[in-house]
Order: C-alpha cells, then structure tokens, then sequence
C-alpha cells in the first residue's frame, strides 16, 4: 500500500489470457523454453491499468461487454491473477461474483451456509453469528431448511448475496448482480448495500443501469478495450459511455 | 522448486483445520441421499472381493500363494487397493470439480487434491476391519504387527498425496492427459501383484524387477508384511519408495504453484 487511506491499489495492471487450441499445447507452454508468444495465443483483456480506490468511496465501472469489467473485479476480488502489474488489497473482501456457485445441489439452505462460510474462510461461529440476519434478509420461509437443488436461481442468488453480503467484509466487490431476485428483493439488496456504505464500507461496483450507478457511486471508472478511458465524475462518465454507444451505433 | 514446496506445505499447514472439516463434509456427500449410506461403499467391496475370491477357486481351487492362505492373500491385496484405486480416480479430477468454486471464491487450491483423498480414507477406515476379520477367520491373527500396518498406511497415504498432486493439476487442465491417465490406471491393477502372487513370476528376475518399479507395489508387500508375513521393510526398497515419494512431492508442489494462478483462466 503507497497511501493509507486507500483500500484498493491497482499499478500498471496487465491481464492476459492464455489461449489453446487442443489440449496438450498446455504441456508445451508449462514445459517448454520458448516464450508465451510462441505457445499459447494471448488475448489482452486489461492493458495497464492503474487505479486507486479510497476507503469507503463507492466506484461504479461501466463499459461494453467483454471490456474488461469482470476481469478487474475478479483481480481484485483475489480470483484471477495479473500478469503484470499488482493489485493491493485492504482488508477482508466480500465478492459478488456468481453468486449461486460453491452451494452444493444436496444440502438444504441452512448447511449452504456452513457449507460456503467454511470454503471462504469463516468457522461456524462466525456463521451462527450472523443466521438469524440471513434467515430473516433473504426470507426464503421453508424453502431455507430444502434441499437447494429445489431452490429457482433467484433464491440461490439471494442465499449467496445474504452470506457475501452479512459476513461483513470491509471491500464489497459487486459485478452486476443487482439484477437478481424480485422487485422487494432487489429493494431490500440496494437498502442493505447503502446501509454498509454507511458504515463506512469500499464498494466496487460494476453494472449496466445507469441509474443504479447515480443512486450508488459517488466515481465512475469507464473501462473501454482494457483501458481507462475516463475515471471521476459520474454524470460525465455515464455521458461519455452513452455517447460512444451512439456513435458506434451509428457507424453499424 | 523449493519455494514452490515451502508455498504448498504452508497452505497445508494453514489450512489444516479446513482439510479436516471439508474431508469430513466430502466423505458424505455422494451416499447423502441413499438409505445405506456409507454401507453402499462396504458392500460394494465386499461383492467385488467376493468375486475375487470365486474366481481364484474356481481357476485353481483355492490353495496357497506366497505361503499364505489364497484368500488372505486376496484380502491383504485388495482393501488397500481399492482405497489406493478410488483415490486415483476421484483424487484425478478433484481439481477440476472444484472448478465453479475456484471461478468465485478466493481459495487454497493445493489443498484440493488431500481434502479428497483425506475423505476417501476416513470413508474407508472401516474396510481395513475386513481385512482383521479374514485374518482372523483363518487363523492368521498372531502374525499381525500393529507398528508395521500403521507404517504402511501412512505410506499408502503419503504416497497417494504425493501422485494427486500433480495429476490433479494436469487433469484440471488437459482432458488429454486426463483421458490417458484413466487408461493406464485400469491396466495399473493388472501389473500389481494383487491377483497372482511372486511364485508365479518366480525365476523371471526381470519381471519381478519391472513389477516393483511401482511404489504402490511396496504397500500392497507391505500390508502382507504386517499382516502374514512379518519382518521389517527392505532397507533397498524403502530408501526407492521414498525417493519416490519426494520426487513426486516436490514435482507437484512445483505444477501446482505453477498452474494455480492459472486455474481459473483455464478451466
């Protein structure tokens, strides 16, 4: 960390992807002399990025798909791994990124939550600490003690928000997920998402509503082509995003 | 190479409390939803061995391998491999069944491999009853040395993490390599001495030679050590055995520190 009051430090951040076409060219890549180039087809996706996040600021990232949103948040979120560059963390990270994953089909509701607290590193107290929150935020009534492979995708997407959500994380990484659930739910997931603003969370936040990044961001971070095409005031990044979908729009 | 080892032993020792409870939680998963549950696994070794054993009276009417009771000589081949051979096989592609977790949750890939072969085992720990109860039946017990069966679990186990390690990793990422490695390990028990014993390849020096080049075979001579034969391990072949363990150890510490930034991307 080059300031303390950052949360998040990304410098010069490079993330490329490894490309094969059959399978075993994977052995030539992990084996061989030869440089990257010449055994693996790279696909850039960020190209030298570098990015501060201030403790609880709220960024919004907006861009096309396949910009390179995703691929930040999951650098960021510790998922994924830069090529160059480095990204610096501050703190415990709560990531909303598919939510639904890492809930095993058998368990019912209840031991998910066990089950997924246990793979991110809680211990089962911190979990019990935090059920009646859960039981009561996600309100999924019998269906939270069935088996989870009865569960619609919503309320999977609810149970992993809840846990992402209640297990207080200090960086709140959100990609595009605020779409889930139903209208009371999408309500309830804004309301709890402003009240940990409030007390003093850093939010990355990555969506295609316009609207959601005013109420939410006070920065909006517009990545075009892996790069930072602008980075500060909302309403002049939401304007500069629109103007060049209009443009290439008309260019079709 | 050594920082890669220091890296893997650390996530291990880390994360050791986590290997145990998720062990425990993968141990119980497939037989969840069945009315056996574990049993399910109990009886479909015992059939399988039952099998075995009709199939060794029915070609050569029972008798004695190796100086011991052909049944026990079933009994002490098969139990650890079944163990040996269920964890090659889902140890295999434990890597990759985490892949819809690796894609979302930050974790400590390296652990995969032990937490599935640690479940495999606690599973298991009741097939090596079976193994006391054939002993026993016929008249064997007086033979077993308790230090020597501890030892060789303790390979077994070792030896298994130590091969998981670097096939996970390469089965994670290259169904070619996964695909071949299922060959090899369905031809793997025909080449250990599980079925036939070592008088039948007895005045073929090379052979013997050959078959003892896998170090699964010194558990399988092991178990019959501690259970029938007695006599503490060749100095020779343990020093091999060894070896064995920690070329395998330190070359999958070195795959998976390699490849574990590149799961995600690549599976």
């Amino acid at each position: 960390m080059q300031n303390s009051a950052n949360a998040i430090e990304v410098r010069n951040l490079t993330k490329e992807f490894y490309i094969f076409e059959k399978d075993y060219q994977i052995f030539r890549w992990l084996f061989s002399h030869k440089s990257r180039e010449q055994t693996a087809f790279l696909k850039v996706a960020l190209d030298d990025i570098t990015l501060d996040v201030k403790k609880q600021e709220m960024v919004g990232v907006i861009g096309k798909n396949g910009a390179g949103k995703s691929t930040l948040m999951k650098l960021v979120a510790g998922i994924t791994f830069p090529t160059y560059g480095s990204v610096e963390t501050e703190g415990r990270i709560g990531s909303l990124i598919n939510l639904s994953a890492g809930f095993n089909p058998d368990f019912t509701g209840r031991k998910n939550l066990y089950y997924k607290g246990m793979l991110m590193g809680m211990s089962n107290e911190d979990i019990d600490n935090i059920l009646d929150d859960i039981i009561d935020f996600v309100d999924l009534g019998e269906y939270f003690d069935l088996p989870f492979r009865m569960y619609s995708s919503g309320m999977g997407a609810r149970l992993g928000f809840a846990l992402a959500v209640f297990s207080n994380p200090d960086i709140l990484i959100v990609d595009e997920v605020f779409s889930v659930g139903d209208k009371n739910f999408q309500a309830k997931s804004k309301a709890k998402t402003m009240e940990l603003f409030n007390a003093g969370k850093t939010v990355l936040f990555s969506s295609h509503s316009d609207d959601q990044i005013r109420n939410f961001c006070n920065r909006v971070v517009y990545i075009k082509d892996g790069k930072i095409a602008f980075n500060g005031d909302v309403e002049t990044g939401l304007e500069m995003y629109s103007e060049d979908v209009a443009r290439q729009g008309k260019k079709k | 190479m050594l920082e890669a080892l220091k890296f893997v032993l650390n996530e291990h020792i880390e994360n050791r409390k986590l290997i145990f409870k998720l062990a425990i939680v993968n141990m119980n998963k497939q037989t969840m939803r069945t009315s056996l549950g574990v049993l399910w696994l109990y009886l479909h070794d015992f059939v399988y061995f039952s099998v075995f054993v009709m199939f060794r009276i029915l070609m050569s009417g029972g008798g004695e391998i190796d100086g011991m009771h052909s049944v026990v000589f079933l009994v002490t081949g098969t139990i650890p491999w079944f163990f040996m051979q269920e964890a090659l096989n889902v140890g295999a592609g434990s890597i990759k069944s985490y892949k819809s977790i690796l894609k979302s949750i930050k974790f400590p890939i390296t652990i995969i491999p032990t937490v599935e072969v640690t479940g495999i085992f606690l599973k298991r720990i009741f097939t090596f009853l079976f193994i006391f109860g054939v002993c026993g039946y016929f008249g064997y017990l007086h033979c077993f040395n308790p230090l020597l069966f501890v030892y060789y679990v303790f390979c077994m186990l070792i030896l298994m993490y130590a091969v998981l390690m670097t096939v996970s990793a390469f089965a994670a990422v290259s169904s070619d390599f996964h695909q071949l490695y299922t060959v090899v390990l369905r031809v793997l028990m025909f080449t250990l001495p599980i079925m036939w014993g070592y008088k039948h390849i007895s005045g073929h020096k090379i052979i013997e030679a050959v078959v003892r080049i896998d170090p699964m075979v010194y558990i399988l001579n092991g178990f019959r050590n501690a259970f029938v034969v007695g006599g503490a391990p060749s100095l020779v072949y343990s020093i091999y055995f060894w070896l064995c363990v920690i070329v395998f150890f330190t070359f999958g510490s070195f795959i998976q520190f390699k490849l574990r930034k590149y799961y995600a991307d690549l599976m």
